[in-house]
C-alpha cells in the first residue's frame, strides 16, 4: 500500500510559518514505526517497572540476608552483646569482646575539654591533664582512686561525675559508618590486627549482606521437601480431578441436556469464579466450621461437632482441593464447552444412526476434538495451580500444623506475614525465585506449543 | 437431543452435583436478613440487624464507607489505567509495523501466562523502598500492570477484526496514522473496550492478595481486605455479620453480571488466572 504515502503527503504540506513544528509532530505520529513506539510506551513502561525490575530484584534479594531485623536500606554498626558473643564464639576473639564490652576509661583530650565545660575546677583538670592524660583504665574504682589522689581533691560527687566523662565504653554503642567503629574500637585498643578489625566490623554490622546461605537453607531444610510434595500433591489433584475431569463432564453433561438447564448450570459453576475470593472462601467455611452446616446437619445424628476444614490434615487436604478446584472447573467447562459445540452436529446425527451408544460418542467423536482444549487447560492451569495463593490462604492458612502448606503460601508465611513477626525477605526472595524460574521456563514452553507466532498477521499499510 | 437415554438423570446427577453451591449462595442471601436457632438452619426470625454496619463503624476498624470508596477507587483506576495502556499498546501489535513486533506479541503472551504474583516479594520491598507501601496508588499501579497482558491480548484480538479498508479509507483522505487510530478504529472497538474494562474492574474489586500485602491497613484498606480482617478476628465470630458484609460486598459484581453476562463469560473462558 505504498501508493497510500503518496496520496496522504500533500495533506501534510506546511501552511506557513506557525505550522512547521506541527508537522514535525504529526509526522512523527503519522509513521508507523513513530506511533507504534509511542502506543507502546506506556505499556513497555509498565512491563519494565513491575515485571523485568521485580524478576531481576528477586534473583538478586534472594542472595541477601534480609530480613526485618536488618532492614531494607542499608544498616549501621552495633557493639551488642549478642555480636560480642559471636566474636567470641565463632571468631575465638575472647579478649577483644571482653575489653569491648567492658567499661573503659581514657584520659583523653576530649574528655578534658568536656570537664572544662561542665565548669568543673580548672586545678583537678590541670592536675588530671599533668598527671594521668593518655592513662587507660579497665576499673572504675582504679580510676576514682588516682582523681582522689590529684593535688586539688574532688569530693566524692565530683569524682563520679568525672569519671563517667571519661567513661569510653562501647558496649551497645552504634555507629554510623565501618571507619567510627575502628576509630573508636582504636580508642581503647590501639593494636588491633587487621583481622580483628574485619571481624569486628562483621558481627557488628545491623544491615543486610550478600551470602547465598538462603539457597543452602532451601536445599538442605526438610521442609522443602515436605512442601514440595505438598505442592505436587495439590496441583496434580486440582488438576486432574476439577480443572481437567470434573470441568470436562460439565461441558459433556450440559451439552446432552436441553439448553435452558444446561444455562443455568453453567451460571451456577460460574459463580465461584465470579465471586470475590474473601466471600467464596466466606461460604466454605460456613459450610465446615464447627458451628456450620454439616456439623449442625450430623449433629442430629450424634456426630460432635467440629471445624471440619481444619480438624484433620485429611480433610483440609479435601477442602482446599474442593476450594480451588470448584473455582478452576469453570475455565475448563467453557472452553471444552465451545470445544464441543464446534463439532459438526451431523456427526452426533451419523452415529445416532449407526447407533452408537452415548458414551461410544463421547469416546469417538467428543474427546478427539476435545485434545487441544485440554493440554491448553493443563497447561495454563499448571502454571497458575502453582502459584495460587488466596484461597489456601483464606480457607487453611497452611494449617493445621502445615500440613496445607504449599510453596507460594510458604513464601508468603518466610517473607510477608507470619506469627513471629520476623519477616524473612531474603530467604522468601530465593524461595519465590524458584517459582519464579519454573513460571518462566513454564509459560515458555506454553508458548512453544501454541505458537502464537502464528497469530501475527503482516501489517498491510507500510507507513 | 441427541443421543438415545432421557436427559433427566443427567438433569438429576448435576443437580446433586450443584447442591453445595446452590445451598451456600442461598444461604449467603438467607443469613443476612435472618436469624436461625443454633444448631439449625430454618431461619425463625426476620431482621435487619447484620446489616448494623452500615451505620456503625466498628471498634477498631474503618468505616465500611471509607472503604468501600477505597475498593471503587482501586477497581475504576486500575481498570481506566488496563484500558488506556491496552488500547493503545493492543493497536499496535495488530497493526502497526514497528521493528520486533512478533517479539513484542511473544513478550505478551509470555507474560499474560506468567504468574506474577511470584514476585510479590520483590514488588513488596520496592513499594516500601520508594514510599508507596500502604498507598493506593502503588496496589493500583501493581494490580493494572498485572492485568495488563490480558488487556493488550484481548484489545489486539478486537483491533484484528476491524477491516483494514477504514484506516485505508481514512489514510487516503489524508488522515494522520494517529488520528486514524483516534478517530476512526478506537470507535470500531468500542464494545472491546467496554468489555475489558468491566472485566478489569471485577478482577479489581475482588483482588485480595494485593491488597493485603501492599496496602494492608490505614486509609488504603479495601473491602476484601477488611472482610477477611473481620472473619480473621477470633473474638468476634459471627458469621450473620460477615455474610452481610460480605453480600453488600459482592452485590456489584452480581449486578454487573446480571447484565453483561454473555460478554464476561467470553473473557473468563478466554483464560483469566485462578
Amino acid at each position: 500500500m505504498n501508493a497510500s504515502r503518496n496520496i496522504a503527503e500533500p495533506a501534510r504540506a506546511p501552511v506557513g510559518a506557525w505550522a512547521a513544528p506541527a508537522r514535525v509532530r504529526l509526522g512523527w505520529l503519522n509513521s508507523s514505526k513513530g506511533l507504534g513506539i509511542l502506543l507502546l510506551m506506556p505499556a513497555l513502561v509498565l512491563v519494565v517497572l513491575f515485571f523485568l525490575m521485580p524478576v531481576v530484584l528477586t534473583g538478586v534479594f534472594a542472595f541477601t540476608n534480609m530480613s526485618t531485623a536488618t532492614g531494607i536500606t542499608g544498616g549501621a554498626y552495633q557493639i551488642s552483646p549478642g555480636a560480642l558473643r559471636v566474636l567470641t564464639d565463632r571468631h575465638g576473639m575472647g579478649d577483644l569482646a571482653e575489653r569491648l564490652g567492658q567499661p573503659t576509661y581514657v584520659v583523653d583530650d576530649r574528655g578534658l575539654a568536656a570537664l572544662e565545660e561542665m565548669g568543673i575546677d580548672p586545678g583537678i583538670i590541670a592536675g588530671l591533664r599533668r598527671q594521668y592524660s593518655g592513662e587507660t583504665y579497665s576499673s572504675r574504682r582504679e580510676f576514682e582512686r588516682d582523681i582522689r589522689n590529684l593535688p586539688v581533691r574532688p569530693d566524692t560527687r565530683t569524682v563520679k561525675r568525672i569519671s563517667e566523662v571519661f567513661s569510653r565504653s562501647l558496649g551497645n554503642a552504634r555507629f554510623r559508618s565501618s571507619t567510627a567503629l575502628i576509630a573508636a574500637a582504636d580508642a581503647i585498643d590501639p593494636d588491633l590486627t587487621e583481622e580483628e578489625k574485619e571481624a569486628l566490623t562483621a558481627t557488628t554490622y545491623t544491615g543486610w549482606t550478600w551470602t547465598n546461605d538462603n539457597f543452602r537453607r532451601l536445599a538442605t531444610s526438610r521442609d522443602t521437601t515436605r512442601v514440595f510434595f505438598n505442592t505436587l500433591f495439590f496441583v496434580a489433584m486440582t488438576l486432574t480431578l476439577f480443572n481437567v475431569g470434573y470441568a470436562m463432564l460439565l461441558a459433556i453433561t450440559t451439552h446432552y441436556i436441553p439448553e435452558r438447564p444446561a444455562g443455568i448450570f453453567r451460571i451456577i459453576w460460574f459463580l465461584p469464579r465470579i465471586s470475590p475470593v474473601v466471600i467464596y472462601v466466606l461460604l466454605w467455611k460456613w459450610l465446615a466450621w464447627d458451628t456450620g452446616f454439616i456439623s449442625a446437619v450430623l449433629s442430629n445424628f450424634g456426630v460432635r461437632p467440629r471445624n471440619w476444614m481444619l480438624d484433620t490434615a485429611a480433610n483440609a487436604w479435601f477442602f482446599v482441593i474442593l476450594i480451588n478446584g470448584f473455582v478452576g472447573a469453570s475455565m475448563g467447562m467453557v472452553i471444552f464447552a465451545s470445544a464441543i459445540k464446534a463439532i459438526p452436529e451431523s456427526l452426533f446425527h451419523a452415529a445416532s444412526v449407526d447407533g452408537a451408544y452415548r458414551w461410544q460418542q463421547i469416546r469417538h467423536i467428543i474427546l478427539p476434538q476435545l485434545k487441544w482444549p485440554i493440554l491448553f487447560v493443563t497447561c495454563y492451569q499448571t502454571l497458575s495451580l502453582l502459584t495460587s495463593i488466596d484461597q489456601t490462604l483464606l480457607a487453611t492458612d497452611g494449617g493445621p500444623g502445615g500440613a496445607t502448606e504449599i510453596w507460594s503460601l510458604w513464601v508468603y508465611h518466610t517473607a510477608l506475614n507470619n506469627y513471629a513477626g520476623n519477616l524473612q525477605y531474603g530467604l522468601g526472595a530465593a524461595m519465590a525465585l524458584v517459582l519464579v524460574v519454573i513460571g518462566i521456563v513454564l509459560s515458555l514452553i506454553y508458548l512453544r506449543l501454541f505458537n502464537y507466532n502464528a497469530l501475527v498477521a503482516k501489517p498491510r499499510i507500510e507507513l | 437431543m441427541i443421543g438415545h437415554l432421557r436427559t433427566w438423570p443427567i438433569v438429576l446427577a448435576l443437580s446433586i452435583l450443584s447442591a453445595p453451591l446452590v445451598l451456600m449462595y442461598a444461604y449467603l442471601f438467607i443469613d443476612t436478613v435472618t436469624n436461625s436457632p443454633p444448631r439449625s438452619f430454618i431461619p425463625n426470625e426476620f431482621t435487619l440487624e447484620h446489616w448494623s454496619f452500615l451505620w456503625e463503624t466498628r471498634p477498631g476498624r474503618p468505616s465500611i464507607w471509607r472503604v468501600t470508596l477505597n475498593s471503587l477507587l482501586f477497581a475504576t483506576s486500575t481498570s481506566a489505567l488496563v484500558i488506556v495502556v491496552s488500547s493503545m499498546a493492543g493497536y499496535v501489535l495488530s497493526r502497526l509495523n514497528v521493528p520486533g513486533r512478533a517479539y513484542f506479541l511473544a513478550g505478551v503472551m509470555v507474560l499474560h501466562a506468567f504468574p506474577a504474583i511470584t514476585l510479590i516479594v520483590a514488588i513488596f520491598l520496592v513499594l516500601q523502598v520508594v514510599g508507596l507501601y500502604n498507598t493506593l496508588i502503588g496496589v493500583i499501579l501493581v494490580k493494572a500492570a498485572i492485568d495488563m497482558p490480558l488487556g493488550i491480548w484481548l484489545m489486539k484480538g478486537f483491533y484484528d477484526t476491524v477491516p483494514w479498508e477504514i484506516e485505508m479509507a481514512g489514510i487516503q483522505d489524508g488522515a494522520s496514522r494517529f488520528t486514524v487510530w483516534r478517530k476512526l478504529v478506537l470507535p470500531q472497538v468500542k464494545p472491546g473496550i467496554f468489555a475489558l474494562g468491566l472485566f478489569a474492574f471485577l478482577l479489581g474489586w475482588g483482588e485480595f492478595i494485593l491488597p493485603q500485602v501492599l496496602a494492608p491497613s490505614g486509609n488504603a484498606q479495601v473491602l476484601s481486605v477488611y472482610l477477611a480482617g473481620l472473619i480473621a478476628d477470633d473474638n468476634n465470630f459471627d458469621m450473620n455479620l460477615f455474610k452481610s458484609v460480605g453480600l453488600f460486598y459482592m452485590m456489584p459484581v452480581l449486578i454487573l453480571f446480571f447484565f453483561f453476562q454473555n460478554r464476561l463469560m467470553n473473557i473468563y473462558g478466554g483464560g483469566s488466572k485462578g
